[in-house]
C-alpha cells in the first residue's frame, strides 16, 4: 500500500467516525446548481411540494395529474438543489512536509488527512471539491477525493496560489510560521474573492515545546538560516511566548478577513481537529 | 639507552613534548564540543529574539581526561621504554662480544617464550655496539655459527625466529663448537632449560671459566616429560616425570587418536617429593585400538607426547575364506567377523595365503579334512607361534583331522532335540587355568548340539570351557610354541547361541591372544620415517634431514635430527621413536660460584611502546566516537544507546586487560559400544531412542503377521480371483492347522518387500507382456533368500496334453530357475501334511514342477524347492468369497476341491516347515545310527528314500 492510497484509507476511517455534513448554505455566489437539496422550492430534480396555481404562473407549470383529482389547480414544486465548491491548498513547503523525531506523519500529512475526511464528507454531500491552484477544474463524486488527493500531494511547487475565478470556500493549511504580514499579503487577495475560508494552522509537539538544552544549531529545513544556541533551555521562554503571540496575530488576522481558524497539533487526536473544521464549515451555512 | 629507574627508553628527548600538556588542557577547556545539529521549521519565530547568555558549555571532564591520556600515552610510547628490571646490574660489565647460549632441546619447549623473552632482554642491556654472537646447544646440520657476528637488531630477529627442537641438546657437542670457532666473548649469557641431560653442570662450569656468566634457568614446571608406557588389553598406564619436587602437581593426560580427537584423559597427581606419577587409563580394547598417541593436556613440547606404534595393539586374523555365499548372514564367518572388527585386523584368503602372511591366529569354521600340504603349512606356522581356531559343524563331526586338540568323538549330540530327553545346556563358570576365567558366564546361553571329545586323561587339562553338564565346550593344546583351541559348537547360532553373546567375541579375543604368530623376522629392515614431531609436539611430516632407521637400531636410537621422534613405517607396521623415552630428567642443582642466576623477573624485558601506542590509537578512536555522538551524527543511537555503548566500550576494554587465561580442567568421558562395534563417545543428555513405526506402517503387517502375497498383474479380475483363492487357502489353513496366515496382500512385484512373504503366488495372465529386469532382479532376491514362487499358468487341458513352458520362457526370461521336475513319487510335498498322490486345482491330472533336488539347489536351503510351476489353477478351486462360498466351479465336483484344498495346505506346510517331514522318513536311519556309537568307523551311506518312513 502506497503512502498516498494509506493517507486515503486512514481519511475513509475518519471520515466515517463523523456525522454527515449538515451543509445547510445559503444560496451563495459560490452555489452551483447541482444535487445539494436546500430544503427549499426552487430548480432541481426531486420533488418539493404542491401548491396552489397562481396566476402569475405559466400554462405549462400546471400539474395535471394532480389537478384533475379535484377542482383546484396545482403547481408541482421540485426542491432547490445547488452545490457548493470547496477549494483546498495545503503548504507543500519542506518545513511543513516535517515530522519531529519520533513523529508518525509529517504535518503536511496530517493536513492532508483532515482536508481529506472532510472532503469525503463534502463529496457525499454532493458538494465540488478541487485543489487549489491545481490546474484542474473542481469536480464532483468519488473521483474528486481521488484527484484532491493527487493535488495536495503534488503540491504548487512552494508558492502561494492565485485566487480562483470564481468564488468558493477556500480551505488553506500551512504551519504559518512565516511573519503575519507575508501571510496577510498572501491571503487578502484570496478573502477579497472568497469571503468563506478557513485556516488550517498545523503544528508539531515540539515547536510547541522547544525541547532543547545546552549546545545546538537549529535549521530551519528548506532554507539556509541556521543559528547556533550556546544553551538553548535559557531561550524556551521567550519562544514560546513569541510562538503564543504568532498565533494570536494569525487567528486576528483570519478573523479579520471573515474566515474561519482551525488549528491542530500532529500526534493529538485526529477526531477533534476533523470535528472542529466540520463545524466551522458548516458555520458559514448557519450564519445565513 | 638512558635508564630510569627500571625503565631503558629508547627515545628519551620524545619526553619533552610532555612540555605541550598543560597548553592542550588549556585548548581543550577553551574549546567546546561541536553543537547538536537540529532541525526547527519553527525556526523563524524567533527571528530578532537574542539568547541571553550565550556562554559556551564546557568540555566535560572525562572528554578531558580521554584526551590527555591518549597524548601521554602516545607520547610516552614514542619514547621507547623498556622495562628491564634485571638491567642495571649488566651495565657494569659487557663492552665486548656477547655470547648468547640457548637451549633448544624437547625440555625447553614448555617455557620457550621466556627464555627468547630472556636472551632479547639481554640484548638490551650493556653496550648497544658490542656484536653477538649464538650458541644452539642442540645438535643440527645447520646450527648456527658462533663465530658470526650479529648486531643487536639482527640478533632480536634472529632470536625471534627460533623454534625449539624435537630432540635433546648436546652441550658436549655444543662445548666442541664453540672451541672450533675460536670465539673470546667478554661475557656470556645462558637461557638454559636447567635440565642436567648428562653434562648440564660441567657445561655451566666450562662456560663460566671462559668469561663471566650470566644464568637464566627455566626448568619446566608440572610434568617434563612421558617417559614410559604399558599396556593390558584394555587398559593403559602412562608414566610421567617431573623435576620440580617442592608441591603437589597435577596434570590431564589424553589418549588421541591420529587426527588428534580425545578418546579418553586422565588425572596425574604427583605425591610431594615424587619425581614420577602414572596416569591410568581404561579404555574399552575396540577404543584403544584407535588410540596413536598420548599428549599431556595443555603442554607444548615433544617430551609430552607419547606416540604409541602398533607392535602389541592390533592382532592380525586370518579368516579362512568362505567364499561367496548366497546368504552371508547365515554364515559362521559372519559371525566371526562382526566379533573380531573392532579391535583386530582381518584378512580372508585361503590357508596358504594366510599362512603366509603369518598372522596372530587362524580360524577355520566348521573343516573337517584340510589337505594334507595345507595342513604341514598350518602345523609348521603353529609351531612359530600361531594360534589356530576351529569351529566345529556338521563336516567336521563327520570326518575330523590330526589339527584338533582333543580326538573327537564320530557324529555330534544334540540337546534338547524332540527326540532327545536332555534339555540345551547352559555354560559352566570357566575353569581357573583357563584363558577365558575371570569372564561372566552369560546366563541365556545354550548350546542345543556340540561334538564330543574322546575321554581321556588330559581331556580336563585342555578344556578351557565346559558345559553344566561338564561336557568340554573349548579345547585347546600347545603344539610347539603355538596352541590350537577347538570350540565343539558353530560359530554361528546353528548349534548354539553363544554366537548372540558378548562374551563370544572375549572368548575368541583371548584365544587369539594365546598365540603369537607375529614372529616377523625385520633384522635386515629399514624403518622410514612417516610422521614426525616438532619441537612444540605436533605431528608433522617428516623433514629432509630425516633418514630411514635400520630395524636392529631401533631400540637404541637416541632421537636426533636425522632420526627426529616420530612413527616410522618398516616391515612389522609402524613403529614409533619417542622423544623423552626412558628419559631421567634432573635440574642441574649445583650452579659454578661465579655464574650470575637470574630470577624470572629479572631476566624479563618488556618493550612498552608498542602497548602504549596502540593504546593511544584506542583512546583517539574513542574519544572520536564520543564527539560524534555529542554532534549527533549518530543517527541511530539515543541517549540510552549512548550509554549501551559507553558499557560495550568499557567491558571492550576489560576485555583487552585481561585476557582469558585458558584453563586445563577435568574432563571424563564415557563410551558407548555402537552396534557396528565402533566406539562413541556419549555425552550425559538423554538419548533418544528411535520409535518404531506405526502399526499403519505398510511394510510392519506381513512383518509382524504371517500372510501370503500375490503378483499384481494388472489384470483386476485375475488379481480379485486370485485374492479370493489365497483367501480361501488361508481360511482352510486356520481351520485345519496351526498356521493362520493373514488376509493376503497384493504385490507390485517393483516396490513391495517381497521377502517378508513366504509364499508368493503368481497366477500368469493370458498374453502377460514379460516382467521388466528390475522385477525378475528381486524375483532372484527373493527365493534366494528363501522364498517360494508358486506359478500358475491356469491352462489346465487334459491328461495328455502337455505343460506349454513356452509362456513362461518369454515372462519369466531372466528368472534364476534351476532345472526343474515333476514332483517325484514320495516326494515330501506328497506327505508333509495330507497323504496325496495328486495335485489337482480346478483341473486335475496336471503335473507339478519343482526344482530338481541336487547340488544345484543347495545354496536354497536343505533342497527344498522355492519354485513351483503348474497348470492346474489351483486358484479357482481355493477361491471363496467372504461368507466362505465357493466361487468357481471344479471339474471334479466336490471331491476334487476338497483334494485342491488338501494340496493346497501340503504345499503351505512343506514351504513352511521345508524337508522336515523328509527327516522323519530316515528316523529309522537315524535310530540305527545313534546305536552306533564310536566302533565303526565305516561312513554310513543312507538310503536317498525309505518308502514306509513317513507318519500314515
Amino acid at each position: 500500500m502506497n503512502p498516498a492510497a494509506d493517507l486515503r484509507a486512514e481519511a475513509e476511517a475518519l471520515a466515517r467516525q463523523l456525522p454527515n455534513l449538515n451543509f445547510k448554505a445559503e444560496a451563495s455566489e459560490a452555489a452551483h446548481i447541482g444535487s445539494a437539496g436546500r430544503r427549499r422550492a426552487g430548480t432541481g430534480e426531486h420533488f418539493w411540494q404542491y401548491r396552489r396555481y397562481a396566476q402569475e404562473d405559466a400554462a405549462d407549470r400546471v400539474d395535471w395529474r394532480r389537478s384533475a383529482k379535484g377542482h383546484d389547480l396545482f403547481v408541482r414544486e421540485t426542491e432547490l438543489e445547488t452545490a457548493r465548491t470547496v477549494l483546498f491548498w495545503c503548504d507543500d513547503h519542506p518545513g511543513f512536509r516535517w515530522k519531529g523525531e519520533g513523529e508518525l506523519r509529517t504535518k503536511a500529512e496530517e493536513a492532508t488527512l483532515l482536508m481529506l475526511a472532510l472532503s469525503i464528507l463534502l463529496s457525499k454531500d454532493g458538494e465540488r471539491i478541487g485543489g487549489l491552484g491545481a490546474g484542474r477544474a473542481p469536480s464532483f463524486g468519488k473521483r474528486a477525493v481521488d484527484r484532491l488527493a493527487d493535488d495536495l500531494a503534488r503540491g504548487t511547487r512552494q508558492t502561494f496560489p492565485a485566487p480562483p475565478r470564481k468564488p468558493a470556500t477556500l480551505i488553506v493549511a500551512s504551519d504559518f510560521y512565516d511573519p503575519v504580514p507575508e501571510w496577510q499579503a498572501r491571503l487578502a487577495p484570496l478573502a477579497a474573492q472568497c469571503p468563506e475560508g478557513i485556516v488550517l494552522a498545523v503544528a508539531s509537539p515540539i515547536e510547541l515545546d522547544f525541547p532543547f538544552q545546552g549546545r545546538v544549531r537549529l535549521h530551519r529545513p528548506g532554507a539556509g538560516l541556521s543559528r547556533i544556541f550556546g544553551r538553548a533551555e535559557t531561550i524556551r521562554e521567550d519562544y514560546q511566548k513569541r510562538y503564543a503571540d504568532h498565533q494570536q496575530a494569525l487567528r486576528d488576522l483570519t478573523h479579520r478577513m471573515g474566515w474561519r481558524f482551525v488549528s491542530h497539533v500532529t500526534g493529538t487526536p485526529l477526531l477533534n481537529s476533523a470535528a472542529a473544521l466540520k463545524a466551522q464549515i458548516e458555520s458559514f451555512g448557519a450564519r445565513a | 639507552m638512558t635508564a630510569l629507574g627500571p625503565f631503558l627508553l629508547g627515545a628519551p628527548w620524545a619526553l619533552a613534548a610532555l612540555i605541550a600538556l598543560p597548553v592542550l588542557w588549556w585548548i581543550l577547556r577553551a574549546t567546546p564540543p561541536a553543537p547538536k545539529d537540529i532541525e526547527l521549521p519553527s525556526l523563524r519565530i524567533l527571528e530578532g529574539a537574542e539568547p541571553q547568555e550565550e556562554t559556551p558549555a564546557r568540555t566535560p571532564w572525562w572528554v578531558w581526561l580521554i584526551r590527555t591520556l591518549a597524548v601521554l600515552a602516545a607520547i610516552i610510547g614514542l619514547a621507547q621504554p623498556v622495562y628491564a628490571p634485571g638491567a642495571q646490574n649488566n651495565t657494569a660489565e659487557g663492552s665486548g662480544p656477547v655470547l648468547i647460549v640457548i637451549d633448544n632441546g624437547w625440555p625447553s619447549a614448555p617455557r620457550w617464550g621466556e627464555l627468547i623473552n630472556a636472551a632479547t632482554a639481554t640484548l638490551d642491556t650493556g653496550d648497544r655496539d658490542a656484536p653477538v654472537h649464538l650458541l644452539l646447544t642442540a645438535p643440527q646440520q645447520l646450527n648456527a655459527d658462533p663465530a658470526e657476528r650479529m648486531s643487536r637488531t639482527d640478533a632480536a630477529k634472529r632470536l625471534a625466529s627460533l623454534r625449539p627442537l624435537a630432540w635433546n641438546t648436546d652441550r658436549k657437542d655444543a662445548l666442541a663448537r664453540l672451541d672450533a670457532s675460536g670465539l673470546k666473548p667478554a661475557r656470556i649469557f645462558w637461557a638454559s632449560d636447567g635440565l642436567e641431560s648428562g653434562t648440564g653442570r660441567a657445561f655451566a662450569v666450562s662456560l663460566a671459566a671462559r668469561a663471566p656468566l650470566t644464568v637464566f634457568a627455566a626448568p619446566p614446571r608440572g610434568p617434563v616429560a612421558i617417559t614410559g608406557i604399558s599396556s593390558e588389553t584394555d587398559s593403559v598406564s602412562v608414566t610421567l616425570r617431573r623435576v620440580d619436587l617442592q608441591v603437589t602437581g597435577r596434570a590431564f593426560v589424553s589418549a588421541m587418536t591420529i587426527d588428534g580427537s580425545a578418546l579418553a584423559t586422565s588425572e596425574v597427581s604427583f605425591a610431594s617429593g615424587a619425581t614420577e606419577a602414572t596416569a591410568d587409563f581404561t579404555i574399552p580394547a575396540a577404543a584403544l585400538a584407535r588410540v596413536t598417541r598420548f599428549a599431556v593436556t595443555g603442554r607444548q613440547g615433544a617430551g609430552t607426547v607419547w606416540l604409541w606404534d602398533s607392535t602389541d595393539r592390533s592382532r592380525r586374523v586370518g579368516l579362512v575364506g568362505p567364499g561367496a555365499e548366497a546368504q552371508p548372514l547365515l554364515s559362521d564367518m559372519h559371525y566371526v567377523r562382526k566379533a573380531l572388527e573392532p579391535f583386530a585386523s582381518i584378512t580372508e584368503g585361503t590357508i596358504e595365503t594366510l599362512v603366509a602372511e603369518s598372522p596372530d591366529a587362524i580360524i577355520l569354521t566348521d573343516v573337517g579334512q584340510i589337505l594334507p600340504e595345507d595342513a604341514d603349512r598350518l602345523k609348521k606356522w603353529i609351531d612359530g607361534g600361531g594360534a589356530l581356531i576351529r569351529f566345529a559343524g556338521p563336516r567336521l563331526a563327520a570326518q575330523g583331522d590330526d589339527l584338533l586338540p582333543v580326538p573327537l568323538r564320530r557324529s555330534s549330540r544334540a540337546l534338547g532335540g524332540a527326540l532327545a530327553w536332555d534339555k540345551p545346556q547352559a555354560l559352566a563358570p570357566f575353569p581357573e587355568t583357563s584363558p577365558f576365567a575371570g569372564l561372566k558366564v552369560p546366563e541365556d546361553v545354550r548350546v542345543t548340539q556340540q561334538v564330543l571329545a574322546r575321554p581321556g586323561p588330559e581331556l580336563a587339562s585342555h578344556t578351557w570351557a565346559r558345559l553344566a553338564d561338564g561336557s568340554p565346550l573349548v579345547t585347546a593344546d600347545k603344539r610347539g610354541a603355538g596352541t590350537v583351541v577347538l570350540f565343539h559348537i558353530t560359530a554361528g547360532p546353528d548349534w548354539a547361541n553363544l554366537a548372540y553373546s558378548n562374551v563370544f567375541s572375549q572368548m575368541l579375543r583371548r584365544s587369539i591372544a594365546a598365540g603369537r604368530g607375529e614372529s616377523a623376522d625385520d633384522g635386515d629392515g629399514a624403518y622410514t620415517p612417516k610422521l614426525t614431531l616438532d619441537g612444540y609436539g605436533r605431528l608433522s611430516a617428516p623433514g629432509p634431514a630425516a633418514a630411514p632407521l635400520k630395524a636392529t637400531d631401533f631400540a637404541t636410537t637416541v632421537p636426533s635430527e636425522a632420526h627426529p621422534p616420530g612413527l616410522y613405517q618398516g616391515p612389522a607396521g609402524t613403529r614409533a621413536l619417542n622423544a623423552a623415552q626412558g628419559a631421567r630428567p634432573a635440574l642441574i642443582s649445583d650452579w659454578p660460584a661465579s655464574a650470575r642466576l637470574l630470577g624470572d623477573a629479572e631476566a624479563r624485558s618488556l618493550r612498552l611502546a608498542g602497548p602504549l601506542l596502540t593504546s593511544a590509537a584506542l583512546l583517539l578512536a574513542l574519544d572520536l566516537f564520543i564527539a560524534l555522538l555529542v554532534a549527533g551524527h549518530l543517527p541511530r543511537l539515543g541517549r540510552r544507546a549512548a550509554r549501551r555503548t559507553g558499557a560495550a566500550a568499557g567491558l571492550m576494554l576489560a576485555a583487552l586487560a585481561f585476557a582469558p587465561h585458558q584453563d586445563a580442567s577435568a574432563q571424563s568421558y564415557q563410551y558407548e559400544l555402537m552396534p557396528d562395534g565402533t566406539y562413541r563417545r556419549v555425552t550425559s543428555g538423554p538419548t533418544v531412542v528411535p520409535l518404531p513405526g506405526s502399526e499403519n506402517d505398510p511394510a510392519l503387517g506381513p512383518a509382524l503377521t504371517m500372510r501370503f502375497g500375490y503378483v499384481k498383474t494388472g489384470d483386476a479380475a485375475l488379481d480379485e480371483r486370485t485374492r479370493a483363492g489365497l483367501f480361501g487357502l488361508s481360511q482352510v489353513l486356520i481351520q485345519r492347522t496351526s498356521v493362520e496366515p493373514a488376509a493376503p496382500d497384493g504385490l507390485d512385484l517393483l516396490t513391495s518387500p517381497l521377502e517378508l512373504y513366504p509364499l508368493i503366488y503368481f497366477s500368469v495372465p493370458e498374453n502377460a507382456a514379460p516382467l521388466p529386469e528390475h522385477a525378475v532382479a528381486r524375483l532372484n532376491a527373493y527365493l534366494r533368500s528363501g522364498g517360494a514362487l508358486i506359478i500358475d499358468t491356469r491352462d489346465g487341458g487334459d491328461a495328455g496334453v502337455d505343460f506349454r513352458i513356452s509362456r513362461l520362457e518369454g515372462l519369466l526370461e531372466g528368472l534364476d530357475a534351476p532345472p526343474l521336475q515333476p514332483v517325484p513319487e514320495n516326494h515330501v510335498l506328497t506327505r508333509s501334511f495330507y497323504l496325496l498322490t495328486d495335485f489337482p486345482g480346478r483341473y486335475a491330472g496336471r503335473r507339478l514342477w519343482i526344482e530338481k533336488a541336487g547340488t544345484a539347489s543347495e545354496p536354497r536351503g536343505d533342497g527344498v524347492s522355492g519354485l513351483f510351476i503348474g497348470d492346474a489353477d489351483w486358484i479357482s478351486a481355493w477361491a471363496v468369497d467372504q461368507n466362505g462360498r465357493d466361487l468357481y466351479s471344479v471339474d471334479g465336483g466336490p471331491n476334487q476341491r476338497e483334494m485342491a484344498r488338501r494340496f493346497g495346505v501340503n504345499l503351505v506346510m512343506y514351504i513352511l516347515t521345508g524337508s522336515y517331514k523328509d527327516d522323519q522318513v530316515h528316523l529309522p536311519a537315524l535310530l540305527e545310527r545313534l546305536n552306533d556309537r564310536d566302533d565303526g568307523d565305516k561312513p554310513i551311506r543312507l538310503p536317498n528314500n525309505i518308502p514306509d518312513g513317513g507318519p500314515q
